[in-house]
Parts: structure tokens; sequence; C-alpha cells
């Protein structure tokens, strides 16, 4: 890890968290939930103002010029504040991809869009989640096919099925194809790069809104009074807790590392690993948060919901835990020979 | 003895991984010792530290001046990598190694650095740990062996229970109490920290079958044993600020321990294609769950290296790491035991069971083995409970428990 880099890192984590404590915070979640739409416009022009829209894209197309190094904590930070946008398939994926075909006619112009935050594109990566996040709000799909064939659909050449989705601030659609759109190339390790970071970058994200679901929780048992004392004060609740705070914690190291590690051979097999546990942990803090929380997290009035639909959402989303275990299982025992436990 | 170099000096972490790699290439016995907890197996295993020492292995990130390399925390991981994947043999003296010689480091005189920490590097002489005793578990500051001043030395009364490698033991590094009307004001108050040779008349050791039939542990008695003053380790009545700085080392990271899991894990994956699994949904499903947590703890282990670099404090990661290994680690061997079905019953000559393959048996055995000690590892340095008190109490701030004055 180079000083730089870290120094960046941190630049940009307080950029982000400064951002979206102002702008994306309760009454920001709360108007987009009963505005039935979860996409803000003047919202997603503030993460572009700021550079973190076009983070990943190279200065050339008006771009940041950062990797996906740098991104560890903004994409947790938007976990941790539920950002209802698509920040990890535009920003991340989508500028990936494009970055990637520039000289095909056609790409550089909408990079540059894409890095001026006036492009929204979904990517579908099909043999890892069936459904498409933000593919309704989106101008662009991009489509990763596990063969690495990439093919841009303009949204008029998609037929978009918005499903209702646990998580109405994380919106996801079935997407059907109307044509052969237009293929930008075959690249299998592009493909391999974009599927590793969703899955790292969801694991962030997950870690990020798993810690928010503790944060909350740690405020609340530490001022609900029952029986004359906090509730929080109950060893029978702060073990829960800890429970909670040591997945959170093991998930953020394994996630944040996973991201970091995105240009070493192993990278997907981190990614995967991160991902699962991130879920598991982001599993554990859904049911203890709300059962913590007691009667007021049951309510649509209170805050908590957003972030248990949230982790329901993306623990769900670019490979369940139970697909990424099975699949680091399959990997290994090909490795392994034949013969019982070895000494 | 060789000649040894402190390895900053020597070069990059890859140069001296070959070199870690090539040692234990050319000395690493190649017939696996037999288990340290039977007469033979623990010679086997004290030799092999002998050879350790000799090869200037013992202790890598020690100071070159205690018998160490003086290895920062890359080098130490690297070493510790290398280690479990020539699966070289279990350390027998890790009381010494990770609590008293820190320890000693930290709070001991010149005198005693000089008189302990050499023979304690080539294990000839086996250290204990004397904390817990028959009414004092978690409550530990409760703890009633006395220690009575009289001229230079200590009159020691009292007894120590549980106390791991007990029977095999050379020396003991205990806690006791110097000053009971302290602890009428503060029970943490008037504990010393004081090294106690075993051969000194007046101690009994009396080892203690564990639940496994394996004599790991001890209980210690002592009656009116005359312990020199200057084997006290820090200053007198203050030992509990000793002994929490050893539980510090005993919850916090061993950089490169997560190699050894590793190994586990290639284990676990042997027996489930042993099995017939390598395609059972189920067992794939459990066999990656302990696989990601495995994955997850070598990356907290660089992220608290990192930390440990740049000066973080790593006293508010101990507990949680603690937890989080105690927890993984039982997780592994009981996952083998529940993939092992029916055979998991089976613990002595599985050979002579239909299904068990003979070749299998000591591994079998060796499992079980571990999968006890996963269970040990719950409870000693602070049970998962004790963990949980500290995780929730120190690091997330939550209200404190009524305690009764």
């Amino acid at each position: 890890m180079t000083d730089t880099l870290d120094l960046d890192r941190r630049q940009l984590d307080e950029v982000t968290t400064a951002l979206l404590e102002r702008h994306c915070g309760l009454d920001h979640l709360r108007g987009r939930l009963d505005a039935g739409a979860a996409h803000d416009a003047p919202l997603w022009a503030r993460l572009a103002e700021t550079g973190l829209v076009s983070a990943l894209v190279p200065g050339e197309f008006g771009g940041a010029d950062l990797t996906p190094r740098h991104l560890p904590g903004v994409l947790h930070a938007t976990g941790y504040h539920a950002l209802p946008e698509p920040y990890l398939e535009t920003s991340v994926l989508a500028a990936t991809v494009l970055t990637a075909f520039a000289d095909v006619p056609g790409v550089a112009r909408r990079l540059a869009s894409l890095a001026e935050g006036s492009l929204l594109v979904a990517v579908r990566i099909s043999d890892l989640d069936p459904y498409v996040a933000f593919a309704a709000e989106a101008d662009v799909l991009l489509d990763v096919a596990g063969d690495g064939t990439v093919t841009l659909h303009r949204s008029e050449e998609v037929e978009v099925e918005s499903l209702e989705a646990v998580d109405p601030l994380r919106p996801v659609a079935r997407v059907r194809t109307r044509g052969p759109g237009t293929v930008l190339g075959v690249a299998p390790e592009l493909a391999a790069r974009v599927r590793t970071l969703a899955v790292a970058g969801a694991a962030c994200q997950l870690a990020g809104a798993a810690r928010r679901l503790l944060d909350l929780t740690v405020e609340y048992v530490s001022v609900r009074q029952q029986f004359g004392r906090p509730v929080g004060s109950f060893q029978a609740v702060k073990h829960k807790i800890a429970d909670v705070a040591v997945g959170v914690d093991m998930a953020e190291a394994a996630a944040l590392s996973a991201l970091d590690a995105i240009d070493n051979p192993d990278a997907a097999h981190r990614a995967a690993a991160a991902k699962a546990y991130a879920g598991q942990a982001a599993d554990r803090a859904n049911v203890e948060a709300l059962q913590l929380h007691g009667g007021i997290g049951f309510t649509w009035e209170y805050h908590l919901h957003f972030w248990l639909k949230r982790v329901m959402s993306l623990t769900a989303a670019y490979g369940t835990t139970t697909a990424h275990r099975r699949s680091l299982a399959t990997d290994l025992l090909a490795r392994v020979p034949d013969g019982g436990p070895e000494r | 003895m060789t000649v040894k170099t402190v390895v900053e000096q020597a070069g990059a972490v890859d140069e001296f991984r070959a070199e870690v790699r090539q040692w234990l290439a050319e000395n690493v016995p190649a017939e696996p010792l037999r288990p340290w907890t039977t007469r033979v197996g623990f010679d086997q295993h004290r030799q092999w530290e002998r050879t350790l020492f000799e090869g200037g292995y013992a202790a890598v990130d020690w100071p070159v001046e205690y018998g160490g390399r003086g290895a920062g925390l890359r080098h130490t991981i690297a070493f510790a990598e290398e280690y479990y994947r020539a699966r070289a043999p279990e350390r027998v003296n890790m009381g010494g190694l990770y609590l008293l010689g820190p320890v000693l480091m930290q709070y001991g005189t010149a005198e005693q650095r000089r008189r302990w920490i050499p023979d304690l590097l080539s294990c000839r002489t086996i250290w204990c740990q004397g904390f817990s005793e028959p009414g004092s578990g978690s409550d530990l500051a409760s703890l009633r062996t006395r220690a009575v001043r009289d001229g230079d030395h200590f009159l020691v009364n009292g007894q120590k229970i549980w106390t791991s490698m007990g029977g095999s033991a050379d020396w003991i590094f205990a806690l006791v109490r110097t000053d009971p009307e302290a602890a009428k004001r503060r029970k943490h108050a008037g504990i010393t920290f004081l090294c106690i040779d075993l051969r000194t008349p007046g101690v009994e050791v009396r080892p203690l079958t564990m639940v496994d039939g394996t004599k790991g542990f001890a209980e210690v008695f002592f009656t009116d044993v005359r312990v020199p003053v200057e084997n006290v380790v820090g200053d007198l009545d203050q030992g509990w600020k000793v002994a929490m700085s050893t539980l510090g080392f005993e919850r916090g990271a061993v950089f490169g321990d997560h190699a050894k899991f590793s190994n586990d894990i290639a284990a676990l994956a042997g027996l489930v294609r042993h099995r017939g699994l390598a395609q059972d949904s189920l067992a794939l499903d459990e066999l990656g769950r302990v696989l990601v947590e495995t994955e997850v703890y070598r990356a907290n282990v660089y992220r608290l290296a990192a930390l440990a670099e740049s000066g973080g404090d790593l006293d508010r990661t101990a507990s949680i790491n603690k937890l989080y290994w105690t927890e993984m680690q039982h997780d592994i061997f009981a996952t083998g035991l529940r993939l092992m079905a029916e055979d998991g019953a089976i613990v002595a000559d599985p050979s002579a069971v239909a299904g068990v393959d003979p070749v299998t048996a000591d591994a079998w055995r060796d499992w079980h083995h571990r999968y006890w000690y996963a269970r040990a590892a719950m409870i000693f340095g602070g049970t998962s409970e004790i963990q949980r008190n500290i995780i929730s109490e120190r690091v997330l701030g939550l209200p404190l428990e009524p305690r009764p004055s």
C-alpha cells in the first residue's frame, strides 16, 4: 500500500461521508420512498460535481482517473448511508467496461456523459445475478456475458420489467433485449474483472450497511430504558451486539481488502469470500438489529428498515452467500488430492 | 549455533521466505512427531525446539538481543506461513514464548531477562501459566493463592488449576495475592506476578486427564513454598497490570497463524472428497462456510499488521480477534465431525470399523484431539462470554452492567 493511495483514500472517504451525511440523510431516504423513485437527479449531480461519479473514468474523458483500489471506503459509505443510486453499477462497473472499449465508436461520448453525471448505466452479469439493479432508471444497459461478450443496449432496445423489490431504494428489474444491441467486443479478462468488482464492491456496500445496523442498535439500546436501566446494560442484549460487532468488523476487513486486491491473481477468490462473509455477517446484524429495537424497529415511520432491507437486497445480489461458498468449495476440492484429513 | 542476522537487514520478505523455506525443507522431521502429550512425543518436540533455536528460528520476531531475528511483522507472517506450509511440528513452549517472553521484555529486570529468556527460547525450560484457581476462573481477580513475605523470600500457599502444560513444565509464572488488605478496597489490587521453580519443595503437580483422555493440563498445589523475592516480575502488588498484558498477547493476533487454519481447511476438503461428498450441496456449503471464515481471518491478520505498522492500537482488536478465531476454529473441527457422519462417533482404531480407511486412522484421532482443543480455546485466555463483555462495554461503549459493590 502506497502512502499516496492511503492519503487519497482518506480524502475520498471524508468527501463522500460529508456529502452523504448532508444530502443523503433520513429526510432524503424518506423523500425517495414517498416519491416511489430511488434515483434523484439532483443528488446524482452532486455526486458528479465532487468527482465521485467519474472516479474510474480516465482524465481524457473528463474523469478523476482513479483505480478501484481508491474506492473501498467510498463503497462502504454508500452502504452506510443507504445511498439509493447506482453508484456501484454506473461508476464502478460500467465505467470500467466503457473505459476498456473507449476506442469503439460511440463509447467515448458515452463515457464522457457518464463522467459528467448525465448518463446512468445499468449492468447485467447474468451468470452472477439474474436481476439488474437500476435497470428502469438507466439510459443504457451493458450486458456482460459469461463468455466475455460485452453488449451495449440503448434503453429503447430493452424491455424492462420492474420488480417489486425488497428494498425499494435499490430497485431491481428483469431485462429482456429486443434486438442484438451493439457488441462492443469479446473480452473474457475484462468480464472476469467486472464480475469480481461487482462481488467485492457489493461486499463493501454490505459491510457498510451492516455497520450502520450495528451503530443504530448500539445507539438505541444505550438510551432505551426498561426496568429502570438502559436495555443495553443487560448482558443478554450486549452479547448479541458483541457477536454482530465481530461479524461487521471482520466483514469490513475482508471486503475492503478484497477490493484492494483487485489486481492480484487471487482477486476473484478473495472477493467471493468477502461477499459470502459479508452476507453472513449482515444477516446476523439484520436479525439482531430488529430484535433489539423491539416494536419501534417494526414501524414504517422509524428508519431502521432502510438498512434491514438494504442488507437483504445486497445479500441476494451478485452471488448469494451460498452460491459463493459452493463455488469456493468446488475450486478448493479441485486442488486437493483425495485421501481424508492429512496431518 | 549458526550466525544470526537481523532480518530487516537480511533483505526483502521474499528472500527471507525463501531462506526459511529451504531451512524447513532440510530440517523438518520427515515422520510426524508423536503427540506431545506422550512422554516420547514430548521429548521429540523438545528436541525440535532445540533445532529451531539453533537455526535461529525460535522466535524470529524477538529483538536480536534476546535471541530473536528482529523480524518485522511481514517477515514474521512469512515465517509462520512457511512453518505451517512445511507442516512443521506444533510448538510446545507457547506459554513461555508468547506470554512470558514478551512480559519479561516489557516488565522484567535485566537480571531476569538474562536468567530466563535464553533457556526459554532454547526450550531448556518449559513454562506454564498459573492464573486460574478452583474458585477463580472468569473472575480471575478473586484469586486466593497467598504469598507472604519472609525476609528475602515469599512463602506461597494455595492452588492453581487447569494449568496447560503443567505436567511437563519446569517453571510457572503465577499470580499470587501479596496484599489481602488492598483487595478489600479493590480486588485487582495487591496481586503480584511471581515466577516459581516447580522443583521447589512444597510444590506438588498433579496431572489432570483431559476430556479426551490426554494429559494436557494439571493442578498445582503450593504448601509453604519458598520463592526468592527477586522472582517478582514488575512491581510488588502491581501484578494485575502485568497479567493483563499477557492476556493481551494471548488474545491478540498471533501473526501468521491463519496458515495453520488453511492447512485444516485443506484437510477438511480431503475429508469431503474421501467421503464422496464433492458433489453434495450441503457438504459444499459447509466446507465453503469454514473456508470463507479462514479467508476472512487471513484478511484480518494482514489488516492488523498494517494497523500495527502504522502505530495503531491493537488492544481494541484483541477481544474481537480472540472471539473470532476460537469460534472459527471450533466451526472447522465441528464441521469435520459432522461430515464424518456416523464415523464421527469413532475415535479409537477406526480401521476396525467398516467404511473407515486405515491410512486415515491417525488423522482421525488427531482431528478429534484438535476438536477438543478448539473447545478449550473458547474457555482459556478469557471465555467467549468475557470477550463479549469486553467488546460490548469497552469497544462499543454500551452501558455497564450494574455490578455488586
